[in-house]
């Protein structure tokens, strides 16, 4: 089966500013291969990796060293984002426009034909229930409203590979249900979901298979039984131990 | 295209939203109207000067609203993190300019239509004459010069580090130009070298902002501009702005977007 | 209601304290002491007005600028830059009082050949051409009420700077070939109000006296007035008025008058002034002209004996 997303060898390093201009490595050769219908997880610390990851295969930076594809396509090119939809970890759209605007905006450079936009846009806004707020401008919504017009913008274009960037981050217990009842709903349209979090509970719940990734290297991947093992209990307690983690009580 | 005049339709909204432009508007209009009501000589047919003021208002503003607009879409778009979304549609950086350059010189061009507009009125209330060609061929090379002072701005916008200082360096740079450069090369002739050289390469290189500025032949009734001359100005227009889009696209395309 | 942003409000207190403060000031001077009326006596020209209150004496420089303003106006446009105006020695002034700016002068090549193609391409957006507003201006038809365009610099001009006399002429000349000597006249009496006694604005005055309001003995009065402020100035002062000689307003003044004691049938006055004025005309073979016909009517009608 081909992968829809595909990195070989990904590396991404970064040079330090000042004098020596240190070079600071992101990304180790990072390979990894996502098939179609799978809702993978890519969990890390913080500085692992994770979203410089994303960053590459959005084409927001340029990988130093190896390739990166979304359905075959190397990412450096614009039309391999036609078919993917982006939930960033901010809520990152502008504050003067209003949803049915944004999401109309956003259909326009997909090149929706105006008809079908027009009936997407209504599903959307149906789906993360801002029916009632569409013609508010976004600048007056909650974190909660706007974390949800994102999630309508993601999927304005009907993807087939969702990439979310901790897509509960900032929710409440209600939000989060809500995101995961999405998530679902796209698996079982056979959507492709990519998303990185730190809420591991929700991880165990929904993926089909996650990655673990430290210091810019790949740690594990596989099914989450695989990945947990025999040895832990829980997701949790297997990405601590993979990523190297010694508790005080323990040492 | 389509995500151009997208990305263009986006810039306008933004514009009319913001209060810049209803401000100066209404600051133009009041002080046009004081200085119309006052009566020199109590003689009610004297008008020159309310269009000079009049239209010495609808420059300055003109060109605050675009560079203040222009200064702040990208820096605006990396600092709100919006440049996220957007470029993760398959959208390329050089998109993304021109729909910010096309934006930014349409809603110019409204502003201009606007001002104009209210200009006619308020001149052809006293004058009972309404040289409509006049003010629309001003118009249009007024709008025209627009197009390079956005190209411009947007490259400053890309080069220094906030839009306050790139508003400040393009207001400066622009007025300089306006006041200083068609006599450039006069200033050269009394300069001993190598002087004389550096100013003229400056006055050869710089583009000429002035040459759009007809505004003491509309004030004094010098009728139209032959419009092959308007032709070779729009010409040198449209090569100054593709050259500033070019260097713009050139220093983005690298640039972080964080 | 919304409770306006506190900025907004801090803004606002800053302008009416510095408006304050720019008021008081002035005031705080005339409060200790109350004026009097030889205070309005010593001659104090100088007009105190919101320009002088917030320009200082930088307003001068404001005024000449004005004056500039309506010269560029009177020419529709076609005026040279402050590069150009060094450029050239030949000042572009308006014509007032009669003269006639000569046609062939060089005021008209300010511009010169243009020295690139950029320069050449600027010809055609700006003024390009020596006219005049009583002309016909750039559109050649004759609209001499055009030149009222130039009135309110001209008007500027004397409000920024009270003491600037060619202001007050000019625009007192222009008043009255508008058909307006009644504004001339209130015109001219602010420059005198201002610079009391000059004798430039007293000669303007009794010409609009003769020729518009025909009122010779007014006229004669103000001449009269005119002249004796002349004789009064040191040479120094005339020669800056009028001229390396600093004689042709006295030749003017006196011209004048003996042309109304003439018409008044006072000959004896009229060759009076008639000798005045042969001392320092450039015409005074015409002059003498005046004078021998003035005698011989003067020898008429005193009855002389016919040959």
């Amino acid at each position: 089966m081909d992968a829809i997303l595909q990195t070989e060898n990904l590396c991404v390093e970064y040079r330090a500013r000042g004098l020596r201009r240190e070079i600071k490595p992101a990304l180790k050769g990072l390979n990894l291969s996502i098939h179609a219908g799978e809702v993978f997880g890519f969990l890390g610390p913080n500085g692992a990796g994770k979203t410089t990851t994303i960053n590459v295969l959005l084409g927001f930076i340029p990988p130093t060293r190896g390739t990166a594809y979304l359905f075959g396509i190397d990412v450096r090119q614009p039309i391999a984002r036609q078919r993917i939809g982006y939930l960033p970890e901010m809520t990152y759209y502008y504050k003067f426009l209003t949803a049915e605007e944004l999401l109309r905006f956003y259909a326009r450079v997909f090149g929706l034909p105006r008809l079908e936009a027009d009936k997407r846009i209504d599903e959307l806004l149906k789906l993360v229930e801002l029916e009632s707020a569409r013609k508010r401008l976004i600048k007056t919504y909650s974190k909660g409203m706007q974390q949800r017009v994102g999630i309508a913008q993601a999927l304005i274009n009907d993807p087939d590979l969702l990439i979310l960037d901790e897509p509960t981050s900032g929710l409440d217990p209600l939000g989060r249900m809500k995101v995961r009842e999405i998530i679902q709903r796209l698996k079982e349209e056979g959507k492709t979901v990519f998303f990185s979090s730190h809420e591991l509970g929700e991880v165990e719940t929904v993926c089909d298979r996650v990655a673990i990734i430290n210091r810019g290297e790949l740690k594990a991947v596989g099914g989450v039984a695989e990945v947990i093992g025999p040895n832990h209990t829980n997701l949790e307690k297997a990405f601590l131990d993979i990523i190297g983690y010694q508790s005080q009580s323990a040492s | 295209m389509n995500t151009i005049w997208a990305l263009t339709g986006v810039v306008i909204k933004e514009l009319y939203r913001r209060k810049d432009f209803y401000v100066l508007f209404v600051l133009t209009a009041l002080i046009t109207i004081a200085a119309g009501s006052v009566r020199f000589f109590q003689d009610p047919n004297i008008v020159r000067y309310v269009k000079d003021l009049c239209m010495l208002l609808i420059w300055i503003s003109a060109l605050l609203i675009t560079i203040a607009t222009a200064a702040r879409q990208i820096p605006a778009e990396r600092e709100s993190r919006t440049i996220f979304p957007l470029l993760a549609k398959p959208v390329t950086r050089g998109q993304v300019i021109l729909g910010k350059f096309f934006g930014c010189w349409l809603a110019s061009g409204l502003v201009l239509v606007v001002f104009y507009t209210f200009f006619a009125i308020v001149t052809g209330s006293r004058e009972q004459y309404w040289p409509v060609a006049d003010y629309f061929q001003a118009l249009m090379l007024q709008w025209i010069m627009l197009g390079i002072v956005t190209a411009m701005t947007l490259l400053g916008s890309i080069i220094f580090a906030a839009p306050s200082s790139t508003v400040t360096i393009l207001f400066i740079v622009v007025a300089g130009i306006l006041f200083l450069g068609g006599h450039l090369n006069t200033v050269a002739l009394h300069n001993a070298e190598p002087l004389r050289s550096l100013i003229y390469t400056i006055y050869f290189i710089i583009p000429h902002l002035e040459l759009f500025d007809v505004r003491e032949r509309v004030v004094n009734d010098w009728g139209l501009v032959s419009w092959l001359d308007c032709g070779l100005a729009a010409l040198y227009a449209v090569a100054y702005t593709g050259l500033f889009l070019l260097l713009t696209w050139l220093a983005f395309r690298r640039k972080s977007l964080t | 209601m919304k409770k306006p942003s506190p900025y907004w409000l801090l803004a606002l207190l800053l302008t009416l304290c510095v408006t304050l403060a720019t008021v008081f000031v002035a005031r705080a001077a005339w409060w200790n002491e109350v004026p009097t009326a030889a205070d309005w006596n010593k001659g104090q020209s100088a007009a105190d007005n919101v320009f002088k209150l917030l320009l200082g004496e930088g307003r001068r420089l404001f005024g000449n600028e004005m004056f500039v303003m309506a010269d560029a106006y009177f020419h529709s446009g076609y005026y040279p830059s402050i590069f150009d105006r060094q450029e050239t020695e030949h000042d572009v002034a308006m014509p007032a009082h009669g003269q006639v700016e000569d046609k062939n002068s060089t005021s008209d090549d300010f511009l010169g050949p243009p020295p690139d193609w950029i320069a050449a391409l600027h010809r055609h957006f700006v003024p390009n051409m020596h006219t005049h507003l009583d002309d016909g201006g750039p559109s050649g038809h004759m609209r001499e009420t055009e030149v009222q365009e130039i009135l309110p610099w001209l008007k500027l001009a004397t409000d920024m700077n009270p003491q600037y006399i060619e202001a007050y002429r000019v625009g007192g000349y222009w008043l009255r070939r508008l058909h307006k000597p009644v504004a001339a006249r209130d015109f001219l009496f602010e420059g005198l109000q201002n610079n009391p006694g000059n004798s430039e604005l007293l000669f303007d005055l009794g010409w609009l006296y003769n020729k518009d309001f025909h009122d010779a003995n007014r006229a004669r009065n103000v001449w009269l007035a005119a002249l004796q402020s002349w004789q009064a100035q040191d040479i120094t002062t005339r020669s800056s008025v009028d001229g390396a000689n600093g004689k042709r307003l006295y030749d003017g003044i006196t011209v004048n008058l003996a042309e109304v004691e003439e018409h008044a049938g006072n000959w004896s006055q009229a060759l009076k002034y008639l000798e005045m004025a042969k001392q320092v005309s450039p015409y005074s073979n015409d002059i003498q002209k005046q004078i021998d016909e003035a005698r011989a009517k003067m020898t008429g009608q005193s009855g002389a004996p016919k040959p």
